[in-house]
């Protein structure tokens, strides 16, 4: 395959049919090791079935797949010794405890010393639940479960398929920690979801897939730089005078709805002319009682998806809900507290 | 070597292993000792000494032990089939096998593996119900004042070994037509259900279509262990069956088949879901 070195995990013209479906039409996916990528795309875009291809569950029906620099085809199962995945929801023997099921399945694959299951137990923090049968356990806890099954090999791919679903928040944040250890270790995270946020504040790496095909991949920084958000609060009385005042700056084509009771503004420019928004409202004479710049994965993941139509790149007014109600919509960086 | 014991280990602690062998040594033991606990008094009621005699005689030894191992073999035959698909099933509807073949397990390694596991549980449970059942029946010779002399006879003890690996072979023909089954349906529920309704239809079917229903894989089964030209098949019914040599290379040929149809599909199929 060319132009995959330094790549863990490569995919060129990946195609597959269920029945007259297509589910992935030409996949290309470059993901270079030792980073933390994120697999983003709408429902029903081929993330699972990419997932299942990758991991030998379902058989492509054209193009190549190379895993940690070799060709995996049908057949390279032992490629996989040096992968773990967590493919759709994890799967146990619901009659056995946790650390029983661990131990079954790590006679499935590569050999894992028996003190591994331990430590995979310990890494999830499942060790007071160890004992306790499958079939008791929370969703929350078959994913902690379900991670820890896929850390098992101590692979070199991580391949995990929305490791968040169910977690709580403290789970969550530590799965990510996790991750991003396992990143700074060489080892390569290949992590498909839909939660931006997740995704914002973990990857290092993004592809956005839609109707089968990549439609974006690169450094997350990268990709965020072309989609600047600058958001601004003001007084809920005052919010008419700012759009004005703003909407040259932006050249909107469009003025949506306004969150009038918080005051909250979002002005599509690049992050850099933050400074120059508030001195547009400075003389104006409306001071912002809250401005952050930063860059918004959730726009850019709309824009590339259908999901919602492109921006003229010249910027653009809409109206804003409440921060805490913009999932997945936190901004990477902030700016300053006018 | 790693798979087959992690699968003894799972089946070993698997509630439907041990509801599956109580319910064969439970209904055997039941039976065997209601026999002991009436024989003498069936035939003092006057319900016929024929049947009298009937009871008296599966509680006489040494004709006991074939007795009680055609007994074993007919039941174990159609719980074997229903453990059977109820393992492999299992494999598909709780997504194990996708989890052991996300790791890089072979498909047919695994399955296979998973079969020769359920073998080894049976010849367990086999020769445990086995001597539970010769014991269930020294009890019932004892309860109905029959003679228990027969029971160091020679020639049948020494018959007993091949008698039992024969029936083992037999039995796990049965299992392993569940096991395809539930493998084809990629359900536990499936599998059973179809697995049942095999072994009756086949001893509905012998009723109408006895020289096809005799090359059938219940009817083979039965027919390997028997030493007549007609026999007791599945459900019950009396059916021509073939000799038991030439029953029990069909025995193997039906074997194999299941555990060719299994690797095959299980090799193809798209794990999904």
């Amino acid at each position: 395959m060319s132009g995959t070195d330094g790549l863990a995990l490569a995919t060129r013209g990946l195609r597959k049919n269920y029945g007259p479906r297509r589910a992935l039409d030409g996949l290309d996916l470059s993901v270079p090791a030792g980073v933390v990528y994120g697999f983003l795309g709408p429902n029903g875009a081929g993330k699972t079935t990419t997932m299942r291809v990758l991991t030998g569950l379902v058989h492509a029906d054209g193009g190549s797949v190379e895993v940690l620099g070799r060709p995996f085809k049908r057949g390279d199962r032992r490629r996989l010794f040096d992968v773990g995945a967590l493919v759709e929801s994890p799967t146990f023997y619901p009659y056995l405890s946790a650390r029983a099921n661990l131990r079954e399945l790590a006679a499935s694959g590569a050999h894992v010393p028996a003190k591994r299951v331990e430590e995979v137990i310990d890494l999830v923090g499942l060790c007071d639940r160890a004992a306790d049968k499958v079939q008791g356990y929370s969703m929350g806890m078959k994913q902690r479960l379900g991670i820890a099954v896929a850390l098992l090999n101590d692979p070199k791919l991580l391949l995990l398929d929305e490791p968040a679903n169910g977690l709580d928040p403290a789970g969550i944040v530590a799965m990510r920690d996790t991750l991003r250890t396992l990143a700074s270790q060489g080892k390569t995270v290949f992590v498909s979801s839909h939660l931006l946020a997740e995704i914002q504040v973990m990857a290092d790496v993004v592809g956005i897939i839609a109707a089968g095909k990549l439609v974006r991949e690169g450094p997350l920084k990268e990709l965020l730089s072309m989609q600047g958000v600058i958001k601004v609060r003001v007084r809920p009385n005052l919010v008419d005078g700012a759009i004005a005042t703003l909407a040259p700056l932006a050249k909107a084509e469009r003025l949506t709805e306004t969150d009038r009771e918080e005051g909250w503004l979002s002005v599509h420019l690049a992050t850099d002319r933050a400074e120059e928004v508030n001195q547009k409202l400075a003389g104006a004479g409306i001071y912002a009682s809250g401005l952050e710049s930063g860059t918004d994965l959730e726009m850019l993941f709309l824009e590339l998806t259908g999901g919602q139509g492109p921006s003229n790149g010249e910027g653009e007014f809409v109206g804003l809900g409440s921060p805490e109600g913009q999932d997945g919509g936190a901004p990477a960086g902030k700016g300053t507290a006018a | 070597m790693r798979l087959f014991l992690s699968g003894i280990r799972k089946l070993s602690r698997r509630p439907a292993t041990f509801v599956t062998f109580g319910l064969l040594v439970g209904l055997l033991v039941l039976i065997v000792i209601a026999v002991g606990a009436t024989a003498n008094s069936n035939v003092a009621n006057g319900n016929g000494a024929e049947r009298g005699a009937a009871m008296r005689e599966l509680l006489t030894f040494p004709g006991a032990y074939n007795r009680m191992l055609q007994f074993i073999l007919g039941l174990g035959g159609l719980f074997a089939m229903i453990y059977g698909a109820a393992i492999a099933g299992s494999e598909w509807g709780w997504g194990t096998l996708k989890s052991a073949v996300a790791r890089g397990e072979s498909r047919v390694g695994y399955m296979l593996m998973s079969f020769a596991s359920i073998g080894f549980m049976v010849a367990i449970g086999l020769v445990l119900a086995f001597a539970i059942s010769v014991v269930a029946a020294v009890i019932g010779a004892n309860m109905a004042g029959i003679s228990t002399s027969g029971l160091s006879d020679t020639a049948t003890l020494g018959d007993l070994p091949l008698r039992l690996v024969k029936g083992w072979v037999a039995v796990m023909e049965e299992a392993s037509l569940g096991f395809a089954i539930a493998t084809l349906a990629r359900s536990q529920l499936a599998g059973i259900g179809a697995g049942i309704a095999f072994y009756f239809g086949e001893s509905f079917a012998s009723l109408f279509l006895p020289d096809i229903v005799k090359f059938m894989p219940f009817s083979v089964a039965t027919a390997a262990l028997s030493t007549g030209t007609t026999d007791v098949g599945a459900g019950g019914a009396a059916i021509a069956s073939l000799p038991a040599d030439q029953a029990l290379v069909l025995v193997f040929v039906w074997l194999i088949g299941c555990l060719v149809v299994v690797s095959l599909f299980s090799d193809r199929v798209e794990i999904t879901g």
